[in-house]
């Protein structure tokens, strides 16, 4: 990458763009990688190259962040490859309502009432019966490329 | 004395029964399981043998008979000390006869099996029998073995002792629950009194057959036994003889852990030395016995077109291996005579094995036209066998006196030979050729080793000179066109090319030595082979495919590489003794042969640095071999410490030193050395700026030349004043361009820099260095993590590449902490300590970036603690607590939520790594207690380390789940850590609350439960510490660790189990239930014993509990005394006397239960 392409001092122009480009010999195991369009969480990284005096090129193995699909590229390791900007935000749990729906407490005291629960039963247990139990629960939500999740869970109550 | 079981005939009629339909169900896979436990159930049943003889006696089915023997076997070890000595002689007796008996027997294998049950049994009782036994049970297998029962019995007999002299071999004795004392006392004993007796009776019973087999012309019995006496022969030849060692080393008792070592020295094709010392001298030299070997061998020979024989059959192949055997007959045996009689022993020998190899190009076509290898390949092992044990002058010497030429000629033609016919086919199979070759290449390197170790190689003669020559010409070519034929063959497997890496470094080590012998003609002819390469590159740029020019360029230059210069394994090697001695001639110093060909490869080198040449020659797979070549030839010729140089001058007799000290420093300081230096970093910039993304050719870049360089000091001195490292250290600091290296790298190419200061005049100059280097980074870490919308800017990619870059470049800093640099580098850390907590909480969910922070701050500490003054170790360790205590609020209770089962795994890989560093920073922390430079003593100052530790382990250990701890690393970092502050601090623990309490001891019994026997040994030593602790202390009159510890009564009367009768009550279960490993035996003793005397009480409850519960009434009584002895003794011992406790669990291991 050329110095054009990327400043040493970033902008401050969060959210600006879905996805930055990197070279692909940067891109490490547990990074983050688009791979036909998905943003995926890099499990597996190799080399080769092509013939003996060839160049080399990185075989990468991904999983899809939202739906856990596994994706495989392949790209010269000099070349760039998008890597998706991935953000995670935490919100208190609200409520859950009975159409499927999180409402969830922002840092500035506003609600935010889109997001859908899991469909997923187990994941969908995992947050329904702590809530149930009437813990002080605080979900991650993690976003990319125009899609959101909730990824974990922490129990913020007192012991 | 079958007192429980009197013979009764039809109860022994069913026995057999039942193992005869056992071990018929077993065949066709009929139930096997109940089969199985039937035969079990014999083995394992209360004297058994009366019922066993019976079957082996009278069963017509060969596998029950099988198993009968067996059960003799299993049972008679195991109730030895219960049996008479007449029932011992009996039972030994009866195995014996039964294989004289049916020696004829067609299920050879069930009379095998005897035999070994016999040897075993003679072995058990080995020191116990008197000379007199042992002479009864011998004499009737050497009737046998004699052949005065004619020749079934004799070879019958011949097995026998083969299975003795296995069974009484350390290495392929059976186990018999005994210490290895007792295997080592066996060996000792037979090899002292009848090993060579068994030979000259397998001498005898091979000489008494051998006119039969000479004169007949078609296979006869007496083959058979033949070939077993030869077999014989070989293997006590084979036997690991120890009477010299010991004799030599002067000591008297018995090494018991020297006696295996034997194979670790040997090399591929392992040669192993027979030194069986001078009492052999009659048996095998002096007798004759060789050359009845050799004649018997060469009658076969003649026979092998005959019916019944063959190259590869089995009396041919036992007469080869032994003639190979005693090619490496050396030692004591031979009479310090200036080696003649060896000299004579060997040429006799090698009159007999030349036909084997000789004339080479005929052999080689005849085994290309399909005759069997097997002989010349044992020609070759012979040759191999005989260049060990001689050196290059004598070798060669020996073949002079019966053939126009010498040895090294027969070795070099035959290595052409071989290397031709593989050139001829070359293919990626193991062919003979292949194997050959490799045998070959040994004796080469087993000649030359000692010529090249000493420098005398002027004693290589003449001729074994020109034979070296030739050869390495021929194996240039033969490499040569394997490369250009292999250049477009597209590379396999990695892990399969790091094997075939690794034979080829084996392999041009080989080359690498006849290369030297004869380094006059080859270094020439290398650099005119690089030189034609150089020029048909240059010719046909832009018009012809490189390729095949490419890859011989690739393996001429590891070639020369293994030539030039030694591997210097973290040392500085020196310049080859080969290359120091020779071209004393050579007056001109620019025209010295190794001059010449190092400028050549390295101005061939620098062409890499024009963007063009690179584009169309340099490729990534030239470039890693021409900065292996750099980074193992700069090791040795580059600047040279004055040392090496000036040693000659101590030895005046080396003449003429000046003209070699001279082309030594060609390459100094002071002459061209400079110079290549700045060459050698500029390539080394443009392989780490130029080449994106090829990891292989920038870790040799980082990896092998940078870090050698900076290793020296006399070379940092010139690097930091080079304007080309300069501009290195500039692109690094300043520059975005090497961002673009993998982490690893970017982390390595921090050290070197850092690691570079140390050239500076003085530390004032090296730690400014080191301030201008990283400054920037600071500062930008600094900045960063001032930002005001920094949440919403840190999760951007780009933003994660720069920080991360920057962590490991701080990490790689870390790491290179010297004392002289150790104030800039505890500088660089505490400015940041601030920064780094900012962005643990803003990327408390990117899990790499966190993993990155902790490892930084671990290698930080680590390199930092010990010099710390008191107020900078407060810092620090505050520090540490808040980065602990983030880390544990924001994850303690966390719950991934992901539909792949690989994320979630991935998830808690990447806790598992978190919690290891975590640790380690503990380990660093504790480090402080034990070694510490500061100027005034931390006691002064009170940061009580073990106080923080406790603390953080506090914190961290409820994060550390018993699921995390089956990752076998954390599990053992994290019980070391524990292990360490149980057995340093115990007192610590009694102050602990009762959760943190619960826990650590919880972890504790886990441990002791583990697979890995490390750690349950650092369990042990743990709960010992503690025990101790609390018996000191109360027996001080003191608390010690509370009423948590022993048993104590609940307010409703109830007796609840402590902590300490907790764990006595399960060591005692592990120990004497369970399967413990004999390395925790001496552990769990000193862990036991204080156990113990806290609790007395419950200790003598258990024992009673267990006694009542033995059946066997001799068990019991033996319980009951060794019960008594065992609390009675323990008054006298104190608790630190570990000795006795590790006394008390032998008594323990010997009851058997």
């Amino acid at each position: 990458m050329s110095d054009e392409e990327h400043h040493f001092e970033s902008k401050a122009d969060a959210g600006a763009s879905k996805t930055y480009p990197q070279q692909a010999g940067t891109i490490r195991k547990n990074g983050y990688i688009v791979i036909k369009n998905r943003p995926c969480k890099v499990v597996e990284v190799s080399t080769s190259k092509t013939g003996k005096h060839g160049h080399a090129k990185c075989h990468f193995v991904g999983i899809d962040i939202f739906n856990g699909k596994k994706l495989e590229d392949i790209v010269p390791s000099s070349h760039n490859c998008d890597v998706p900007h991935v953000n995670r935000v935490d919100y208190q749990l609200i409520d859950i309502s009975e159409d499927g729906f999180v409402s969830l407490l922002t840092e500035n005291g506003n609600t935010k009432d889109d997001l859908r629960l899991p469909t997923d039963d187990n994941l969908l247990s995992q947050i329904k019966d702590g809530f149930a139990e009437g813990k002080d629960l605080v979900v991650s939500v993690m976003s990319a490329m125009g899609e959101e999740q909730i990824n974990a869970l922490k129990d913020i109550g007192p012991k | 004395m079958h007192q429980g079981y009197p013979p009764d005939l039809s109860q022994l009629q069913a026995v057999m029964n039942a193992i005869e339909i056992a071990c018929s169900s077993i065949q066709i896979h009929v139930n096997p399981a109940a089969a199985e436990a039937t035969i079990l159930s014999l083995c394992q049943s209360p004297r058994p043998y009366q019922a066993c003889q019976f079957i082996l006696e009278n069963s017509l089915v060969a596998n029950a008979r099988f198993q009968a023997a067996a059960a003799i076997r299993d049972a008679a070890i195991r109730e030895w000390v219960f049996l008479t000595d007449d029932e011992k002689k009996s039972l030994i007796s009866f195995c014996l006869c039964f294989v004289m008996q049916h020696a004829n027997s067609p299920e050879g294998y069930v009379q095998v099996k005897v035999s070994s049950v016999a040897a075993q049994l003679i072995k058990r009782g080995w020191l116990d029998f008197s000379a007199v036994e042992k002479e009864g049970f011998l004499s009737q297998v050497k009737q046998a073995v004699i052949g005065s029962h004619g020749l079934d019995v004799q070879f019958r007999g011949i097995n026998v002792l083969e299975s003795l002299v296995s069974e009484f071999s350390p290495s392929t004795s059976s186990a018999m629950g005994l210490p290895r004392e007792f295997h080592e006392q066996c060996r000792a004993s037979l090899e002292k009194d009848y090993l060579k007796t068994f030979y000259c009776w397998a001498q005898d019973a091979a000489l008494s057959v051998t006119n039969k087999i000479m004169e007949s012309n078609s296979a006869v019995p007496e083959v058979n036994v033949c070939s077993a006496a030869m077999r014989l022969m070989l293997q006590i030849l084979n036997w690991d003889f120890q009477h010299n060692k010991n004799a030599k080393g002067g000591k008297n008792g018995i090494d018991v852990y020297s006696a295996e070592v034997r194979y670790e020295g040997a090399r591929r094709s392992d040669c192993v030395l027979v030194q069986p010392g001078p009492s052999w001298r009659d048996v095998l030299i002096i007798s004759g016995h060789i050359g009845w070997l050799l004649s018997l061998y060469g009658a076969l020979r003649k026979k092998f077109s005959c019916e019944g024989y063959w190259l590869d059959c089995p009396i041919a192949v036992s007469a080869q291996k032994l003639i190979v055997q005693f090619c490496s007959l050396t030692g004591t045996i031979f009479p310090s005579d200036n080696g003649q009689m060896q000299d004579q022993h060997l040429l006799q020998l090698l009159s007999g094995i030349i036909q084997w190899v000789s004339p080479p190009d005929a052999i080689a076509k005849a085994i290309e036209c399909g005759k069997s290898e097997s002989e010349m390949l044992d020609g070759c092992r012979a040759l191999l066998a005989i260049a060990t044990i001689t050196t290059p002058l004598v070798f060669d010497r020996l073949l002079k006196s019966i053939s126009p030429f010498g040895t090294l000629s027969l070795l070099s033609a035959l290595t052409c030979e071989v290397v031709k016919v593989y050139m001829a086919n070359f293919t990626e199979e193991e062919t003979w050729s292949w194997v050959a070759r490799d045998i070959l290449l040994d004796t080469w390197t087993a000649l030359l080793m000692q010529a090249d170790n000493t420098g005398q190689n002027s004693h290589l003669p003449p001729e074994g000179v020109n034979a070296a020559a030739n050869l390495f010409a021929l194996i240039v070519e033969s490499e040569l066109k394997v490369a250009s034929a292999s250049a477009f063959t597209d590379e396999s497997e990695s892990e399969f090319l790091q094997a075939s890496i690794t034979g080829m470094d084996e392999r041009l080590s080989s080359y690498g030595l006849i290369a030297r012998a004869a380094i006059d003609v080859t270094i020439p002819l290398l650099t005119r082979l690089f030189s034609e390469r150089f020029a048909r590159l240059h010719e046909g740029r832009g018009t012809k495919d490189p390729t095949e020019t490419l890859e011989e360029l690739y393996s001429l230059l590891l070639l020369t590489g293994h030539i030039l210069a030694d591997e210097g394994e973290g040392e500085m090697p020196l310049v080859p003794n080969a290359i120091q001695t020779h071209f004393v001639d050579s007056m001109e110093i620019d025209k010295h042969p190794i001059i010449v060909l190092s400028s050549s490869i390295i101005r061939f080198a620098e062409q890499s640095l024009d963007p063009e040449m690179r584009a169309s020659v340099f490729s990534p797979r030239l470039m890693e071999a021409v900065i292996w070549f750099i980074a193992r030839w700069s090791c040795t010729y580059l600047m040279p410490p004055e040392e090496t140089t000036s040693s000659s001058d101590h030895r005046p007799h080396l003449q003429p030193q000046y003209s070699r000290k001279a082309w030594l420093t060609f390459f100094g300081e002071d002459n061209q050395g400079k110079l290549v230096l700045d060459i050698i970093v500029r390539i080394s910039k443009a392989t780490l700026v130029s080449y994106p993304g090829e990891k292989d050719l920038q870790a040799l870049t980082c990896y092998q030349l940078l870090h050698g360089l900076v290793r020296r000091k006399s070379i940092c001195v010139h690097l930091v004043s080079l304007g080309s490292w300069h501009d290195l250290a500039n692109a690094f600091a300043n520059e975005r361009t090497l961002f673009s290296l993998n982490a690893a790298h970017q982390r390595s190419v921090a050290q070197t820099l850092t690691l570079s200061a140390s050239g500076m005049r003085n530390s004032e100059a090296s730690n400014q260095y080191v301030r201008d280097l990283m400054g920037y980074m600071t500062a930008y870490l600094l900045e960063m993590s001032g930002k005001s919308d920094i949440k919403n800017v840190a999760q951007q990619p780009d933003v994660i590449l720069s920080v991360s870059c920057l962590l490991e470049r701080l990490r790689g800093a870390a790491s290179a902490s010297e004392p002289r640099t150790q104030k800039a580098i505890y500088e660089m850390g505490s400015s940041v300590m601030n920064p780094i907590l900012i962005l643990l909480e803003v990327y408390k969910h990117e899990s790499a970036v966190v993993y990155l922070l902790l490892k930084f701050v671990v290698d930080w500490v680590d390199g930092q603690i010990i010099y710390l003054e008191a107020q900078e170790t407060a810092v620090v360790v505050n520090f540490c607590m808040r980065l602990l205590q983030l880390y544990s609020s924001q994850n303690i209770g966390k719950i991934s939520l992901s539909l792949s089962s690989s994320l979630l795994s991935e998830a808690e890989t990447e806790k598992y790594k978190d919690l290891r560093a975590l640790l380690q920073l503990l380990s660093n922390l504790c480090s402080k207690d034990l070694v510490d430079f500061s100027s005034d003593s931390s006691e002064a100052q009170g940061t009580n380390i073990s106080q923080v530790v406790f603390l953080g382990l506090h914190i961290v250990t409820p994060l550390i789940s018993l699921d995390l701890l089956k990752y076998p690393k954390l599990c053992h970092d994290y019980f070391s850590l524990l292990s360490h502050m149980l057995e340093v601090y115990p007192e610590m623990v009694a102050q602990l609350n009762a959760e943190a309490f619960g826990h650590v001891l919880g972890t504790l019994d886990f441990g002791l439960h583990n697979q890995d026997t490390e750690v349950v040994d650092m369990c042990l030593r743990a709960l010992k510490a503690l025990a101790s602790y609390h018996y000191k202390e109360t027996g001080a009159g003191k608390v010690g660790l509370g009423s948590q510890a022993t048993i104590y009564t609940e307010p409703d009367g109830k007796l609840q189990d402590g902590i300490l009768s907790r764990f006595l009550r399960l060591l005692l279960q592990l120990l004497l239930f369970e399967d413990v490993s004999t390395d925790l035996i001496s552990a769990s003793a000193d862990a036991l014993l204080p156990l113990i005397l806290c609790e007395q009480g419950l200790y003598q409850s258990l024992g009673k509990e267990l006694i009542e519960r033995q059946a066997n009434p001799t068990f019991r009584s033996s319980w009951c005394e060794f019960q008594g002895s065992k609390t009675h003794g323990k008054s006298e011992n104190k608790v630190s006397n570990s000795t006795s406790g590790r006394h008390m669990k032998c008594n323990d291991g010997g009851g058997d239960v």
